[in-house]
């Protein structure tokens, strides 16, 4: 069953406006090479194919036909790589009736070969990228493998092609699954003829299949070029590859043979909510044996290894898109081996505000003003002690931070040597060590009613 | 290319149905075996390994891990190893694949994966023709693990025997012969793990653990038995510590149903037990309570009132409100308890003012008999005491016991 081809009918000399009548011999020129460039923002993958096509001074028809495939019709574009200035695409005809075909119009100045390539848009070809990681016992470094997986649910095959895949997002403002389902509207001037074509035989086919098959006998793992291309970075998979519909391939990108890993402990309910998780931190540069391109989205696994050479599961988590030379973090999620509890120890209030009847002036008892049973309340400040109570039962000290915004007009009184993330986030950080029960005690005065003035978070340290 | 493989992994299915195995591994080496001049092209070399070994990680709940080592013959060059499975819910994108014998030389090339077809192909490339041993590793589903205990008191209540059991649960139709497993904490175990088998493994045995018989009368937590009276439900738990004074504190000890029995107290030998009841435990890190709850007591009352609410104006329209609640117990049993007398603040708050959205300033009055709060187990929301109830007297009557405990809610209004 074909899918797409490209045929050159035999009658040649037929008017542009009704090519094609009642051909029924034409010869399907096998493609000389593919190129397929692979986004992974978008569905999309743009296909560059090179075919040799026998022409006649004179006008040609080239039919091209995708039947079954997800094929962009608005993106398909025809250009002549040899004797360009002898060929002449004099226009291109969507048939009547044939959504998912097209004539290309030729103009020749000659009888003879030329060499054409086809490119377009189609959907149903992705690729993405995983991770492996392991560590070491002691989970201060890790090997940390990066792979992609090339799928093909693009309706059609594609043997023997050279790949790239690229890395960033594009701006798309039409779906190409969507153009692919929905075809041209066809121009008034229709074609109507079918053309029952034949393949040509291929035995270069066959051949380069021997080939492949003497050379993987030599064949290494490949190394996938990396480069960065404007806002992009293109992975290029060296030699070629064949992908058929319905299939997928795994590669390995990139291997990060000795990552240095910095383990921490987080409380910061913003980003990753109400509990102390445990992270790794990684960077992706030259020194953590990493670096030589940005890492696509993709997911993680993470494994630490056993003193039985086995593995064991840390957590399966998902990572963004990392530039190079960024620090990236992988949440573990909490971790049985440290206990955190949120402890308030004391509640009080002080500082009292009045307001008598319609008055503007406000009275304070420890100002040494008299207030009345019918004053009203109207400003206090209330006082909380409160603890973060961290428990370590690792063999080895934690780091541990502390992240977490506090609404209202408050003074966060302690000591332990705080600093604002933002307007209202202190930021504090802690080692515990191992076996040690650590109580950090701050107290936050919030001030009410009238005795706010601020919505905002002051640091003060305790007397 | 095509017609190889398609043969292959039929060819892989029928061995492994012969074979009984629904995870299977085919080894092909299309390039390096000799085919004698007119022999068809598609004869392959497939060999079936056996395992050698497998490890199951249950440490990460929802991810268990399954670890196969297996020797295969690899030829020198590319090689086509099919991992084939059916009937089993193994995650194909957690597959993976490494050698242990030359983990530098030989490499996985590139991983295929045809479409609708629980398999994939590695292409392996070895520098040298010979066995190779490799692990196998994925995440399979049906596979996992459930924890249940087993609490033997002594006839004292003083101590009890604790037996904890993993069970793995296999729920696949794949057997796992003789494999190694490690459920996250503890010893690893190693056992046969047969399809569609529970395995119940001792994985744990704690003997001679100190426990607290406790009687705990919190209105907030667990409310009233008969509210007309006041009379306060008294759940009971035997509370035992896990840390390594008494006896535990290894590792944490995992959420699981526990059954719990009690020792008829007869001569060693002659005894029997008795069970009491069972309860999920809940998770106990290390150096936490384990608390096993035994039922409601019926030979405990413990009556609380609100026997004073006095509002004492400060400033203005501030009050302070001086609160004595009153707890009058009652022990029917012929031993002496101890007693957890628990006091939420908002709920008290609640009941004597109703509620209001602010935070509760409070202190412990002066006047009540409950002076000294448990300091680790109480907050500012919570306090906490123990009280000990002298056992009935020889009259057969218990002694009412009466407690207070003197609030005073600050600066209301």
């Amino acid at each position: 069953m074909w899918k797409k081809l490209l045929s050159v009918p035999i009658a040649l000399a037929i008017a542009w406006t009704a090519p094609a009548q009642n051909i029924d011999v034409s010869t399907l020129p096998p493609r000389d090479s593919v190129q397929l460039t692979i986004y992974n923002s978008e569905d999309i993958t743009l296909v560059r194919e090179t075919r040799h096509v026998t022409v006649k001074q004179g006008d040609n028809v080239l039919q091209f036909s995708w039947a079954n495939t997800l094929i962009d019709p608005s993106s398909l574009s025809l250009t002549f790589l040899e004797r360009a200035n002898d060929l002449e695409l004099v226009d291109t005809v969507f048939p009547h009736g044939r959504p998912q075909a097209l004539y290309w119009n030729v103009r020749s100045k000659f009888d003879g070969e030329a060499v054409v390539a086809i490119s377009y848009f189609t959907s149903g070809i992705t690729w993405t990228a995983d991770y492996v990681g392991i560590t070491s016992d002691d989970e201060s470094s890790m090997t940390f493998d990066g792979y992609v997986t090339i799928a093909n649910n693009s309706g059609d095959d594609y043997a023997d092609a050279s790949v790239r895949l690229v890395v960033g997002t594009i701006n798309l403002v039409e779906r190409i699954r969507d153009l692919a389902s929905r075809g041209l509207v066809p121009p008034a001037a229709v074609l109507e003829s079918e053309s029952r074509m034949r393949d040509m035989p291929a035995p270069a086919a066959e051949a380069a299949k021997a080939v492949l098959a003497d050379a993987l006998m030599e064949r290494k793992e490949k190394e996938i070029v990396k480069q960065g291309l404007s806002e992009y970075f293109i992975f290029t998979v060296p030699g070629e590859e064949t992908i058929r519909n319905g299939h997928a391939k795994r590669m390995r990108l990139f291997e990060g043979t000795k990552v240095p890993v910095t383990t921490v402990y987080r409380y910061r309910p913003m980003e990753y909510g109400d509990q102390l998780v445990k992270l790794f931190l990684v960077r992706n540069d030259k020194s953590s044996t990493l670096g030589d391109s940005p890492l696509p989205d993709g997911a993680v696994r993470l494994f630490r290894r056993q003193p039985t050479g086995g593995l064991s599961v840390i957590a399966f988590v998902p990572t963004k898109y990392v530039p190079i030379g960024q620090e990236f973090e992988f949440n573990l999620g909490r971790d049985p081996q440290v206990i955190f509890e949120r402890l308030a120890t004391r509640t009080w209030r002080d500082d009292f505000w009045f307001k008598r009847g319609d008055q503007q002036k406000l009275y304070s008892p420890t100002k040494g003003d008299k207030v009345n049973d019918n004053d009203t309340v109207v400003g206090w400040n209330d006082h909380e002690a409160r603890l973060e109570r961290v428990r370590n039962y690792r063999g080895a000290p934690i780091n541990v931070e502390f992240r977490f915004p506090i609404s209202g007009d408050v003074t966060f009184v302690s000591s332990l040597d705080p600093t604002l993330f933002d307007f209202r986030t202190p930021d504090f950080k802690t080692t515990v060590k191992s076996g040690e029960r650590k109580d950090l005690a701050y107290e936050l005065v919030s001030r009410q009613g009238t005795n706010a003035t601020q919505n905002a978070v002051k640091l003060e340290a305790a007397k | 290319m095509h017609s190889t493989r398609h043969s292959t992994r039929h060819a892989t299915r029928h061995l492994g149905g012969a074979l009984s195995a629904l995870i299977a591994l085919a080894l092909l080496a299309p390039f390096a075996t000799p085919t004698l001049p007119g022999a068809a092209a598609d004869v392959k070399l497939i060999a079936l390994p056996k395992r050698d070994r497998v490890e199951i990680q249950l440490d990460v709940p929802g991810l268990t891990l399954i670890e196969e080592e297996r020797t295969i013959p690899l030829a020198k060059g590319a090689n086509d190893v099919v991992f084939a499975w059916a009937n089993t819910a193994i995650d194909k994108s957690t597959i993976q694949f490494r050698c242990m014998s030359d983990p530098e030389n030989v490499q996985v090339i590139s991983v295929s994966y045809p479409p609708n077809e629980n398999a994939l192909t590695w292409q392996v490339s070895s520098p040298t023709a010979g066995p190779a041993k490799v692990r196998i590793s994925y995440i399979i589903g049906g596979v996992d693990k459930s924890y249940e205990y087993r609490a033997e008191a002594a006839n004292d209540e003083k101590k009890l025997t604790l037996w904890q059991y993993v069970q793995l649960h296999n729920r696949t139709p794949e057997s796992f012969g003789e494999a190694d497993m490690f459920a996250g904490y503890g010893e690893r175990l190693e056992r046969p793990i047969g399809a569609n088998e529970t395995r119940k493994i001792l994985a744990a045995k704690f003997e001679n653990v100190p426990i607290t018989k406790t009687y705990t009368a919190d209105l907030a937590q667990h409310g009233y038995l008969d509210p007309a009276k006041r009379q306060l439900k008294i759940p009971m738990h035997y509370v035992l510590k896990n840390d390594a004074a008494n006896g535990l504190g290894r590792f944490p000890l995992q959420a699981g149903k526990a059954r719990i029995f009690i020792a008829d107290g007869k001569a060693e030998g002659e005894g029997t037990t008795a069970f009491l009841g069972e309860d999920w435990a809940a998770f106990a890190a290390k150096d936490d309570e384990l608390k096993l709850f035994l039922g409601v007591a019926k030979d405990i009352v413990v009556t609380r009132t609100i026997e004073r609410r006095d509002r004492k104006k400060t400033a203005g329209p501030l009050s302070d409100y001086d609160i004595v609640v009153k707890y009058e117990i009652e022990n029917f049993k012929d031993q002496p308890v101890s007693i957890d007398l628990a006091e939420s603040i908002a709920g008290l708050r609640a009941e004597v003012l109703g509620d209001a959205p602010r935070a509760i300033e409070w202190v412990l009055g002066t006047e009540g008999s409950l002076k000294t709060p448990d300091a680790l187990k109480s907050t500012s929301d919570r306090v906490l005491f123990h009280v000990d109830a002298p056992a009935r007297g020889a009259d057969q009557k218990a002694q009412k016991k009466t407690e207070t405990l003197n609030i005073v809610l600050k600066n209301e209004w």
